[in-house]
This record gives structure tokens, C-alpha cells and sequence, in this order.
């Protein structure tokens, strides 16, 4: 009975030996290690636009090696705020999205950029304003660059206006001509006008900001959204919906990739990558059928965006080399370059903008010159202010346009109640 | 001895019983026939009612997003360190419960047993907080080291001591002159055998399935244990649900047939411990 | 193996040393978190800030948890779901037990077995699963209530339209709550069935003897001896619902559904602490919450705790 007993245990302890052997061996496949490493932490694919930038970094700095963590994006922003929280496991380079970067701002965890050594702010003229104020905090302080940012753009089926005899300004000229433009196309080919209201509201009410002012909040953390351009959204997309001109399919669900791929959504507002993944993935077959154009009503929007910044509990050796690799991956005409054409990140470097590049006819959109229209979008984009409660302001807002938009609740109403709830939280 | 029925009883029995039994195990019959169907195929309509071809494609676009076989081996790795932890400690506990007297034994045993009625989210964040100050976030001993004082393993395990191993035979080993530590190897465990069994499932497939505690503190994706890594995988964009079900599959395949082996002895222990 | 008697354990020292090792643990792990998140529910912080960001608050965080709209939200949700999810478990596990019992002798394990089986796989898989079987266009449960729509008398009360069950707010409750049931199901059969084989069959012969027929022995002998079981399996069952968090975490994609209609509290407590990073008001709730448990099983413990006996 013992024999079984501790032989057993015997079993046990080999197991466990063998499976960390296991993972330990396959962990090891560096073979020798130069005399530095620098850390960057990414998501994709920002992961693949520094992993293609490295050939140029080694030439740069043939000791630094670089390694890249790559996680899946909520994951990666949540692992940075737990190593911002404890400066354990923190890398010499984060990359942050744009809603994550005003968090992280307020926090104080990033090294301020327009500080020596980097002085960040002799290089802002290279930089698209919008994108270097975003990544300023209230108090002055830069605390990342910016590397790509996503212009805002309207991508349409011009097959399906062409059916119903709509052009592409009776789309943009305004709001309400959008949506008339939306009630022919329905009659005409029975295509929904655009995925969901809810993607119109959020191009409405980022218009007529005023300067200082953020989304949701003012610089004083005032609620702003009984304000009228979040009545004018609510009522539009209440209009588009009493129409029945949206699909009530929400982004990268997978009825709203079947919508591309057969037809039913005729318009998508969104950033100018959108276009990229509808070529790869998501609709390859509709390829030479959409094209693309500014937002209706000369509004001009951000979607998504990228950033580098150092976290504050980096080692100071590490700090310069850190430094080193952002002034490549942001003012490096080649990287930036590159990345715009490997994976449709739009540069945030100025200088680039007169590259032949941008003058080349897109294929997918049936050879339109897109990235000029892009290129025109980006230097009017206008900055608003982040706070710290804006991703939570987004789901209310959310929630109670599809209160109104399912439940016919009342918009002043809805708005109050989003006002109310924004507020018990504005100040924490 | 099967109660006296009269006529219909016995086949409303068997059916309902039977098409009961067939809704519990339908959706792991659909688990590995989509783990062999492509994304499309899975989202079609009709749905795939039989095994398809693309298992091998799955597994590779699944090895592609993420190092599934790596997950896999802490998944293994955190269980059996788990369980061997838990049955060391808990057993030692429960025996000292069982056969002596001392100090606080009844006040500690209360708190041990008040712990087992708190719910796991009590927990979540000071546990965070706590590994993120020792610095054992993103490491495997975070996972299984706090779950060795189990307060349902002592529990189970007093119980056990207390109604199979009967103190005179302790006292005549001591007698005999054999040390405290040597009736607990010599004499106790071997008695526990059972129970250590039941402890043991209990406490692998737990740890199996913990989803809960690595997504608190594992922050990357070659740390994952299985369910996060699978969780990973439903990104809001562009999810391969092939792969997704694949892995779930993988993911449920051990734990099946661990359970198929060993089924009468988990159910006869819980039960044990569950009519008090 | 002789140990030297320098080293050997007198009996008095035994039980110490023997339990040393695990009250370590316990109180590392089990109690010093709880006293930290009762002392973190009084702070601010601001996690990104590095931990000398902490400032002591005092009841701000409750105040601001007792007043906010979400929280009083989440824990409609969380009682919705314990009961609509809880409820059928034993409605149906205690029948089947009886079932099983009664009828099943040598396919009893085999069908014990099968009932088992959902208890013992990992959540997130079978949550991802059933987030594909939920699917609105393709998903197998619409496909089959579409198909049963068609059977005369069952039809007239199946939905005309596919069922869009994880993103109507209506709807995503009754999803999660179906995973739940099948999920814990088993779990309570067996339980039902052990208590079952402790009722002794003379019992019934008599009960059959003096002309008691089967539904009259099950509601007069059967039931009142469960009710020790049934105290046990509902306070587990109570326990366990207000703690649901993985289900609807998965199905929802770790955001509570629209309108938050799937977050239930366990999940409010994560997001409180993970998206919007303030852990003083995610600690704060999480003792609320706890309050609400101990409440809730104290009622239960009331109303079901058989008459006469001791826990």
C-alpha cells in the first residue's frame, strides 16, 4: 500500500517536471541574446507594423534587440493598466488605441514627452494636430506619439446608386439629404441605407464641438449631452429608423460582414482601414463596386488611432533607447510609409503626405484615388478633449438610443436620463 | 428493488428520463462536429448536423492565434499542481481536525467553514491586488497555490477521517511507538484513499475549468490556461469560430473521459459529503 | 523511516504542525483578501497611477455604488436570473430523480452519468458553444423552435420570427438562464437521488399496502423527506446564482449585453475594476453585494430549514 502510495507521488512530480520541461523548452528558442532588449507591447496589427519596421531598427542599433508582446486588444489595454499599476512586467514601449490614451493620460503613469530628453514638441509640426493634441493632457503634458490615425470616411455602393439614380453629393451634402437619398435607394434595391442608426450618431454628435470641449464632457467634467447635437443625432437616427433604412446589425457581427458580402448595406461611415478589411476579408467580392467620399455635411471625424508612449517606471537606460524606437516608428518617412501600405494605417507624419503613394488609384474602390480624399479628411479632424469616463459614456449614450430607437422612448426623456446617470460619475 | 408500478409509469419514465438525458448531451455532440466544420460552414443554414473535414484546418489557424498547445500544457500543469497541494494540505488539516483536541479548533473551524458560504467575487479584486504586489501576476503559482486551502477539501476530508478511521487505532499506533508524522503517512492515508480520490477529481476538473481566477491574474497570451485562451480568441472582430470550437473541444476532451473513467467514484464522494 | 526523535511531533504539537501549512494559506489567501477589500472599499485609486495614488474616502464609494443607476440595475438582473434559473433546477431535478430511481436500475449510472456531464466542462467552452447555437440567422435553436413551429398543438405558441437572443434585451436573460439549467440540472439529480436512497422502501410497501397510489406516496412520503436535500440543494442553488458570472461573461462578450440586461453584479464588480479602473467602487460593491447573499441564504435558511434540525 505505501509502495503505491509514494509511487504515485513519484508519477506526479515526473508529470509535472516534464510539462514545465515542456514549456520551458519551447519558450527557449532564442539562441544568443545581444547586450540590450527593448519590450514593446502591441495588439494587432499594430504587432505586424513594428515587427515590419525591426529590419530598419536593427540596422539603426544592431545590439538593441527588440521583442514584441502581442495580446488581443482589450487584453493588452487591461495588462497595461495592471503594469502601470504596480510597475511589475512593464514594457519600454506600450502601444495604446486612442480611447485608451486620455485614460492613461489623466493617470499619470506615462513619461511626458514634451520633458527633456525627448522634447517632443520640436517635432509637433510634423505631427496631424488633432493626433499630437489628443495625446496632450489637460495639463500641458505629452504622453505618447502618435503613429497612425483613421481619417473618417463614407464608403458607398456606387452600383446600388447608380440603380437608384442617387449621387454621390445628393449623399453628402447634408444630413437630411443623406437620408432622403437613403428612402430612394430602399425603394429602389431594397439595400439598407447603412448598418445601424447608431453608426450616424456617432459621426452627428462629434460636430460643432466646441474648442476644449471633449465628447461627453467639458473640461470641467459638465455633462454635455442634452446638448443639440446630441438631439440632432438622436433624431436622425430615430428618422433612419422609422424609415427603415438601417439593418439593425452592429460592427463585426456576423450579419453585418453577410450584409457587405450580399449587398443589403449600401454605406458604411467609418475609418479609412474599413476599406482594407472589406478587401481582405470581409467582402473581397465586392471588390471595384464601393467608393469612397468625405462624410456628409463637411463633418470630419477620427476612427481608432495609434500611439507609442513610455511608461513612467521604466528603467532610465531603457528610457532613451524607448525614445529612439518612437522617434522611428512616428517620424520615420519609411515606417510610416510602410505601414500605410502593409496594413492601411493611416500616417500621423505630415511629411509623408506628398508621397506618389497617396496619388495611386485603390483597387478594391475600383481604382478611385481614395487616400488623397483621406488625406484631405485628416487635416480637418479636430481634437476633443478626453475623459476619463468616456468609454462608460459611450454605453449609456448607446443604451438609450436603443431605448428610443426600440422602445419609442422619447428623446428629451432618453437624454435626461443618460444626463443623470453621466453625472453621478462625472467627477470620479 | 424497483417500486411496485402500475401500467404506464415505466415508459413515461424511460422517456422522459431518455429525451432528458439526450438535451444534456447534445450540445457536446454538437461541440466536436463543429470543431470540424470551417467558420462558414458552422454559420450556415442548414447547420452541420455531421462530422466535416476541416478539423486539421482548424488546429492549424487555432496553433496560428495562439500557442495553444503551451495553454494547454499549464492547463495540465496548474491541475496537478493544484491537486497535489490541496490533497497534501487538506488531508494533514482534516485528519488534525478529526483526531485531536486543541486551542481554537472549533472557532477556526467555523471561520474555515463561514469562507466556504463567501462568494467567489468577494475575492477577485484583493486577490489581484495581492498578487500584483508579491508579483506572481502572470504566473501559474498565483493559480494554484491560494486554491490549496480549500475549505471544501478539509471539510470533506474531517468528514472522512471522522467516520472511517477509528481513534483507537491511532491511539495503538502511538502506543506502539510510532511517530505522529509516521501514523499520518503509515496509517491515515492510506485509510483516506477514497476520499483522496474524490478530493482529487474534484479538485483537477476545478482547476481544469478555472476561467475565473487566470483571467485576473494571467496577462499574457503565453501564461493563458485553456479557457482564457479560448476566450481570447472571441475578439469582437473577425472571431474563427472554427478554431474556436476546436479548441473547445480540446478543451473538453480530458475532463470527458476522465469522468467517464471515473464517474461512480466522483458522484458516490460527493454525494457522501453532501447527506450530512 | 524513522524519523530522530529531536524531530518527532509530540501529539500535542501535532494538530499545528499538521495544520500549519494550510492555515498559512487560509489566512494569506482567504482572509487577508477580504480585510484588504474591506479596507480598499474606503479608498480611491486610480490604478494606473501606481499604488502611492490611494486616498482614503470613507463611504464615498458606497454612497456613490447606493445611488448608481447600474448597480441597482445589476442586481435586478442577478435576482432575475438566480430565481429564473435556479427554480426550474429543482422543479425538474426532483422528478427526475424520482424517475431515475424508481425505473433505472442497470442503466442508472449511465444515465446519472449523462445528466453529470454538463456539470464537469468548462464553462467558457460550453458558453462559446452555445454563443454559436444562440445565433440569431443560424444558430441551431432557432432552426429548432422554427422547425416546432410547424408541429400543430406546440407551434401556435413558438415565436414567428427567429429570435434575436444575444442582443435583444429581452432576450439575453432567458438565454443565460437556459445554460444555467442545463448546466446545474445533474448536479441537482444527483443530489436528489442520493437523499432518495435513503428513504427506506418499507415505507412505500406500506404506503401501497394501505392503498396509497404513486402520486400520493411521492407528495406525502417522498417530498417531506427530501426537504432536508432540497434546504440544501436551494441554498447552494441561491449561493450560486447570485454569484453567476462566466455565463453571461462569455455570452456577452465581457460587456453585460445591451442595456445591460446580462450584467449581472459579479460581472459589474469585474468591469467596475477592469474597464473603468476604479477599484474603491468595485470594493465597495462587492460588500454589498456580500450583504445581499447573507440576507438572501438567511431567508432561505428561514423558509426551509426542516423544522427541528441543526445545521
Amino acid at each position: 500500500m505505501r509502495c503505491w502510495l509514494f509511487h504515485s507521488w513519484q508519477i506526479l512530480v515526473v508529470l509535472s517536471l516534464t510539462g514545465i520541461a515542456l514549456n520551458k523548452a519551447q519558450a527557449q528558442q532564442i539562441p544568443t541574446q545581444p547586450h540590450q532588449t527593448l519590450t514593446v507591447a502591441a495588439y494587432p496589427a499594430v504587432d505586424e507594423i513594428v515587427k515590419s519596421a525591426l529590419p530598419l531598427w536593427n540596422h539603426l542599433h544592431p545590439d538593441v534587440e527588440v521583442k514584441v508582446v502581442s495580446r488581443q486588444f482589450t487584453d493588452h489595454h487591461t495588462a497595461m493598466t495592471t503594469a502601470l499599476s504596480t510597475s511589475f512586467y512593464l514594457p519600454d514601449v506600450m502601444a495604446l488605441e486612442v480611447g485608451y490614451v486620455g485614460r492613461f493620460a489623466q493617470g499619470g503613469g506615462l513619461e511626458d514627452l514634451s520633458l527633456e530628453p525627448y522634447g517632443i514638441k520640436s517635432f509637433q509640426s510634423h505631427y496631424v494636430t488633432y493626433a499630437f493634441q489628443q495625446a496632450t493632457n489637460h495639463k500641458g503634458a505629452v504622453v505618447a506619439a502618435p503613429s497612425d490615425i483613421g481619417p473618417g470616411t463614407l464608403l458607398y455602393r456606387t452600383d446600388l446608386l447608380v440603380k437608384s439614380g442617387v449621387s454621390e453629393a445628393d449623399l453628402t451634402q447634408s444630413w437630411d439629404s443623406y437620408v432622403a437619398a437613403g428612402v430612394k435607394i430602399k425603394a429602389a434595391t431594397g439595400a439598407y441605407l447603412m448598418a445601424h442608426a447608431r453608426d450616424m450618431k456617432d459621426i452627428v454628435i462629434r460636430t460643432g464641438i466646441k474648442p476644449g470641449d471633449g465628447l461627453y464632457f467639458d473640461s470641467q467634467s459638465n455633462v454635455l449631452v442634452t446638448s443639440p447635437r446630441f438631439v440632432r443625432a438622436f433624431e436622425l437616427a430615430r428618422r433612419v429608423r422609422q424609415q427603415k433604412l438601417d439593418a439593425k446589425v452592429l460592427a463585426w457581427s456576423n450579419e453585418w460582414s453577410e450584409g457587405f458580402k450580399r449587398g443589403t448595406i449600401a454605406t458604411q461611415m467609418s475609418g479609412a482601414w474599413l476599406s482594407g478589411h472589406m478587401n481582405n476579408w470581409l467582402a473581397p467580392s465586392t471588390r471595384g463596386l464601393w467608393r469612397a467620399s468625405q462624410l456628409p455635411e463637411h463633418s470630419f471625424a477620427a476612427f481608432g488611432g495609434t500611439f507609442f508612449a513610455i511608461p513612467k517606471g521604466v528603467p532610465a537606460a531603457h528610457k532613451q533607447l524607448a525614445w529612439q524606437f518612437i522617434q522611428l516608428m512616428t517620424l520615420n518617412r519609411e515606417v510610416q510609409l510602410g505601414a500605410f501600405k502593409a496594413q492601411d494605417a493611416f500616417p500621423a507624419l505630415i511629411e509623408t503626405y506628398d508621397d506618389p503613394f497617396f496619388e495611386q488609384p485603390i483597387e478594391f474602390l475600383g481604382e478611385q484615388k481614395a487616400r488623397v480624399v483621406w488625406r484631405e479628411a485628416a487635416t480637418h479632424i479636430t481634437a476633443i478633449a478626453v475623459h476619463k469616463q468616456d468609454s462608460f459614456a459611450d454605453e449609456v449614450i448607446n443604451t438609450e438610443l436603443d431605448k428610443v430607437l426600440d422602445r419609442g422612448k422619447d428623446i428629451t426623456i432618453a437624454l435626461a436620463d443618460a444626463q443623470r446617470l453621466l453625472k453621478q460619475r462625472a467627477y470620479r | 428493488m424497483a417500486i411496485q408500478s402500475n401500467r404506464l409509469a415505466p415508459w413515461a419514465a424511460y422517456c422522459v428520463v431518455g429525451i432528458g438525458a439526450l438535451i444534456m448531451l447534445a450540445p457536446f455532440y454538437f461541440m466536436f462536429v463543429f470543431a470540424t466544420h470551417s467558420r462558414t460552414e458552422i454559420f450556415s443554414l442548414p447547420p452541420p448536423m455531421f462530422f466535416g473535414y476541416d478539423f486539421l484546418a482548424n488546429l492549424n489557424i487555432l496553433t496560428e492565434r495562439l500557442p495553444f498547445w503551451r495553454n494547454l500544457g499549464w492547463s495540465l500543469y496548474v491541475a496537478i499542481a493544484s491537486t497535489a497541494l490541496t490533497l497534501v494540505f487538506c488531508s494533514m488539516g482534516g485528519y488534525a481536525f478529526a483526531m485531536f483536541e486543541f486551542r481554537y479548533k472549533n472557532a477556526l473551524f467555523g471561520l474555515v467553514m463561514a469562507t466556504m458560504l463567501l462568494p467567489s467575487f468577494m475575492n477577485m479584486i484583493p486577490t489581484f491586488m495581492i498578487m500584483d504586489v508579491l508579483g506572481w501576476i502572470d504566473q501559474p503559482r498565483a493559480l494554484y497555490i491560494p486554491g490549496a486551502a480549500s475549505a471544501f477539501g478539509i471539510f470533506l476530508m474531517r468528514q472522512f477521517v471522522s467516520s472511517s478511521i477509528p481513534k483507537d487505532l491511532i491511539e495503538a499506533a502511538r502506543m506502539d511507538g510510532c511517530g505522529e508524522f509516521g501514523i499520518y503517512l503509515r496509517i491515515v492515508l492510506p485509510l483516506l484513499k477514497p476520499a483522496l480520490g474524490t478530493l482529487g477529481l474534484i479538485t483537477f476538473i476545478a482547476s481544469w475549468n478555472n476561467f475565473i481566477g487566470p483571467l485576473i491574474v494571467m496577462r499574457s497570451p503565453e501564461m493563458y490556461t485553456l479557457p482564457l485562451a479560448l476566450r481570447s480568441l472571441q475578439s469582437p472582430v473577425n472571431t474563427e469560430w472554427g478554431a474556436l470550437m476546436t479548441g473547445s473541444a480540446i478543451a473538453t476532451l480530458p475532463l470527458v473521459v476522465l469522468f467517464i473513467l471515473s464517474s461512480r467514484q466522483l458522484i458516490s464522494g460527493l454525494t457522501t459529503g453532501a447527506v450530512k | 523511516m524513522k524519523i530522530p526523535s529531536s524531530l518527532r511531533m509530540s501529539p500535542e504539537m501535532a494538530p499545528y504542525v499538521l495544520l500549519s501549512p494550510f492555515v498559512l494559506l487560509f489566512l494569506v489567501f482567504g482572509v487577508f483578501p477580504l480585510l484588504f477589500s474591506l479596507y480598499l472599499a474606503f479608498q480611491s485609486w486610480e490604478p494606473t497611477s501606481g499604488l502611492e495614488a490611494m486616498k482614503f474616502v470613507g463611504l464615498d464609494n458606497f454612497a456613490f455604488a447606493l445611488q448608481d443607476d447600474w448597480f441597482w440595475k445589476s442586481l435586478k438582473n442577478t435576482g432575475w436570473l438566480a430565481i429564473v434559473s435556479g427554480v426550474p433546477q429543482h422543479l425538474v431535478a426532483i422528478p427526475l430523480a424520482y424517475f431515475i430511481h424508481s425505473s433505472f436500475q442497470v442503466l442508472r449510472n449511465v444515465v446519472v452519468g449523462a445528466y453529470f456531464m454538463p456539470y464537469i466542462t468548462s464553462t467558457v467552452a460550453i458558453a462559446i458553444l452555445f454563443s454559436s447555437l444562440f445565433s440569431t440567422d443560424y444558430g441551431l435553436i432557432n432552426v429548432g423552435l422554427q422547425m416546432m413551429s410547424y408541429v400543430p398543438v406546440l407551434g401556435w405558441l413558438m415565436p414567428q420570427n427567429p429570435v434575436d437572443w444575444l442582443n435583444d434585451p429581452e432576450h439575453i436573460k432567458p438565454a443565460i438562464s437556459m445554460i444555467v439549467f442545463w448546466r446545474y440540472v445533474g448536479f441537482n439529480v444527483v443530489l436528489y437521488l442520493a437523499a432518495l436512497q435513503t428513504i427506506p422502501k418499507d415505507i412505500y410497501e406500506a404506503a401501497t399496502m394501505d392503498g396509497a397510489g404513486r402520486l400520493q406516496q411521492f407528495w406525502f412520503i417522498t417530498l417531506p423527506n427530501l426537504k432536508p436535500m432540497i434546504f440544501f440543494g436551494v441554498t447552494l442553488s441561491v449561493i450560486g446564482g447570485l454569484q453567476l458570472f462566466e455565463e453571461p461573461f462569455i455570452l456577452t462578450g465581457g460587456r453585460g449585453g445591451s442595456d445591460q440586461a446580462g450584467m449581472t453584479t459579479a460581472i459589474y464588480l469585474y468591469r467596475m475594476a477592469f474597464d473603468f479602473n476604479d477599484f474603491g467602487a468595485a470594493s465597495a460593491m462587492s460588500w454589498l453585494l456580500f450583504i445581499v447573499v447573507a440576507l438572501l441564504t438567511w431567508v432561505t435558511n428561514c423558509l426551509f430549514r426542516p423544522r427541528g434540525t441543526s445545521v
